[in-house]
């Protein structure tokens, strides 16, 4: 009788309650019909002590230290480290898009954050050279994607907690897919650039010029150093990180650059407050929903579904794949984690495949699933940059989503590409 | 009809305020956040001395920051939800599934805010915190354990927040179907994105 409250969670969802709500109510739902009334009290408590943990702390962190980063003027400085670097090359600003996306994701791991940030300012540059703004808005929002994959990742803070997978192993998993992604998205850039003949943005870069750049954009870029160096070598843990990535980004908005202003605090600590509470609410929520799967046998029960349809585990993560990318387009990531993990992850732990290695393929799919339509989030967030319709961008985002399905398929099949660098740090088995 | 707009208004008049006070006191307890933990992180590994209370201190300020600040985010509509299938219904099937919608959620509320108020003050909320206290004299002599039950509260009063913001979604969703919207006292827009 318990296995319904998936289903009604389902169509809950369907008809639009917020995932916070359907979380609680299909499985209270159930116990009450099914004499558990008892277990009701369970749902609650779990919801409070799931919110009430230190690991999760690191989320609000790296979102206020993103948000403390954007308003700072760091992305400008990025982007022209990028421009020394790319900005020579046939299709100049689409690259420098790319390798901005790449480093931003060093420091903020948010998707919407870099297509806001980047995309307001690269958008009309590139259409300043020709670029039709579709094709701009495109690219901008399919390299965003990279945010969440790189680390740090707000969305593998969340998978980490929930799953009880550590923070460390999958950030350090997420780095070759992210510069993966990346490489396949210039490699797309490079093929169109010189099928299209599209411009050169600058001319090429003196080492002085490379040089100046480099040295404008140090500060920033010694943000991953600290973060992701401060956990390897184990002085950090990944929420006092977060808070050093927090005190880091202020100190050189304030002081180094000096393009933050103490004004702009409050503003800045709301938005990543509001932000971060509904991630909280959530979470809690997710860890409800988890002791009603655990009590219901759905993840056997589902087990014994897959496998009945195939025993051959690189066709069950075939169609896992299909199954994520298709809720990927409906849901952002972060929910569709908190609700899906607790499902499929004991699955495929049980058949077998690296919880780590699984952890990746689903956060990189459903971070894919931000730039897919119809409901991707970064297509919303790119329209509203640039002004171009949704549908538009879904068509011109196309070429770049194929070269990232191809990335997700890499990955699936090819765990060394996330294992290794987990493996050669200890931090996977 | 003149008395949903009424309490339209009172409801728009008194949460006002109130979520405005619970973001700046969640905006407060951010920044305490992070000031404790860069403390516990200098004394960890300059003083190579960890301090007991810190970790505690900053769950304590994230739950009120959480609890304070959802309902604000829920008003805004910044509460994920899948919303493709107002695309396909006429408008007034629409207002009719949202009603019925925050229907669902208020019930989820209302017996949480009863559970929570058990869990309050239940055996739970009268252990005490593993490292808060506070002084109860001005020479810091005396000192008074902080009760778990203060911080299992912030839940508790963001659920209650977190209804007077459905019933005033309610209220507002009867008005608009009723053809009364363009009345309505204006609220925020979506304010809260997500992890991602």
């Amino acid at each position: 009788m318990l296995i319904w409250f998936l289903p009604l969670f389902l169509v809950l969802l369907l008809v639009g309650l917020p995932v916070f709500f359907a979380l609680l109510f299909a499985p209270g739902a159930l116990l009450w019909l099914n004499g558990q009334e008892r277990d009701i009290t369970l749902l609650y408590r779990n919801l409070y002590n799931g919110m009430d943990s230190f690991p999760l702390m690191a989320i609000p962190f790296f979102m206020l230290a993103g948000e403390l980063m954007n308003r700072g003027g760091i992305t400008l400085r990025l982007v022209e480290f990028s421009q020394a670097l790319m900005g020579h090359l046939r299709g100049g600003l689409a690259h420098v898009n790319v390798l901005s996306s790449i480093l931003f994701a060093g420091l903020s791991g948010s998707a919407v954050a870099d297509t806001s940030a980047l995309g307001s300012m690269l958008i009309p540059a590139m259409e300043k050279q020709g670029y039709s703004r579709k094709f701009a808005a495109a690219i901008t929002a399919a390299s965003s994607v990279i945010g969440p994959i790189i680390p740090p990742s707000g969305i593998m803070i969340i998978y980490a907690y929930v799953m009880g997978e550590s923070v460390a192993a999958l950030f350090l998993a997420g780095i070759v897919p992210g510069v993966m992604v990346g490489v396949g998205l210039m490699a797309m850039i490079k093929l169109m650039a010189d099928k299209y003949d599209f411009p050169v943005a600058s001319q090429k870069a003196t080492w002085g010029e490379r040089g100046q750049a480099s040295l404008k954009a140090f500060f920033p870029l010694l943000t991953p150093v600290i973060i992701l160096g401060g956990i390897l070598a184990g002085v950090f843990t990944p929420t006092e990180a977060a808070a050093v990535a927090v005190a880091y980004a202020l100190f050189i908005g304030l002081f180094v650059i000096k393009t933050l202003k103490f004004s702009e605090l409050p503003d800045v600590l709301t938005r990543a407050g509001l932000t971060s509470a509904v991630v909280l609410l959530l979470v809690g929520a997710a860890m409800s929903f988890k002791t009603v799967v655990s009590l219901s046998h759905a993840p056997e029960q589902l087990a014994a579904f897959i496998l009945a349809l195939t025993e051959n585990p690189l066709l069950l993560l075939f169609l896992i794949n299909l199954l994520l990318f298709v809720v990927g387009m409906f849901l952002d990531a972060g929910p569709a984690i908190i609700i899906l993990g607790p499902i499929l992850g004991p699955v495929f732990a049980g058949l077998g495949v690296d919880s780590i290695h699984f952890a990746i393929i689903m956060c990189v799919n459903l971070t894919v699933g931000l730039a897919t339509p119809p409901m991707g989030l970064v297509l919303f967030v790119a329209s509203a940059v640039s002004g171009e319709r949704v549908t538009t961008i879904a068509k011109a985002i196309l070429p770049f989503l194929a070269v990232e399905v191809v990335v997700i398929f890499l990955i699936t099949f090819f765990p060394a590409i996330s294992m290794t660098v987990p493996r050669l740090t200890g931090f996977a088995n | 009809m003149g008395a949903l707009l009424a309490a339209a208004r009172l409801l728009n008049g008194i949460l006002t305020p109130l979520l405005a006070a619970g973001r700046w006191i969640g905006v407060l307890a951010i920044a305490v956040m992070v000031i404790v933990i860069l403390i516990q992180v200098f004394c960890r590994y300059v003083l190579n001395s960890a301090l007991p209370w810190p970790d505690e201190a900053a769950r304590f300020c994230m739950l009120w920051m959480a609890g304070l600040m959802a309902p604000t985010a829920f008003r805004a509509g910044s509460f994920v939800a899948i919303d493709t299938i107002e695309a396909v219904l006429p408008k007034t099937a629409i207002r009719l599934l949202s009603l019925f919608l925050l229907c669902v959620s208020l019930a989820v509320l209302v017996i949480a805010v009863q559970i929570g108020w058990k869990e309050v003050n239940g055996i739970g909320g009268r252990f005490a915190t593993a490292s808060l206290y506070l002084p109860t004299s001005i020479s810091f002599d005396s000192w008074y354990r902080i009760p778990r039950s203060w911080m299992m509260t912030s839940l508790l009063v963001g659920i209650a927040l977190l209804i007077l913001v459905n019933i005033e979604l309610l209220i507002r969703g009867l008005a608009r179907l009723f053809g009364r919207g363009a009345e309505l006292p204006q609220l925020p827009g979506t304010i809260a994105s997500g992890a991602e």
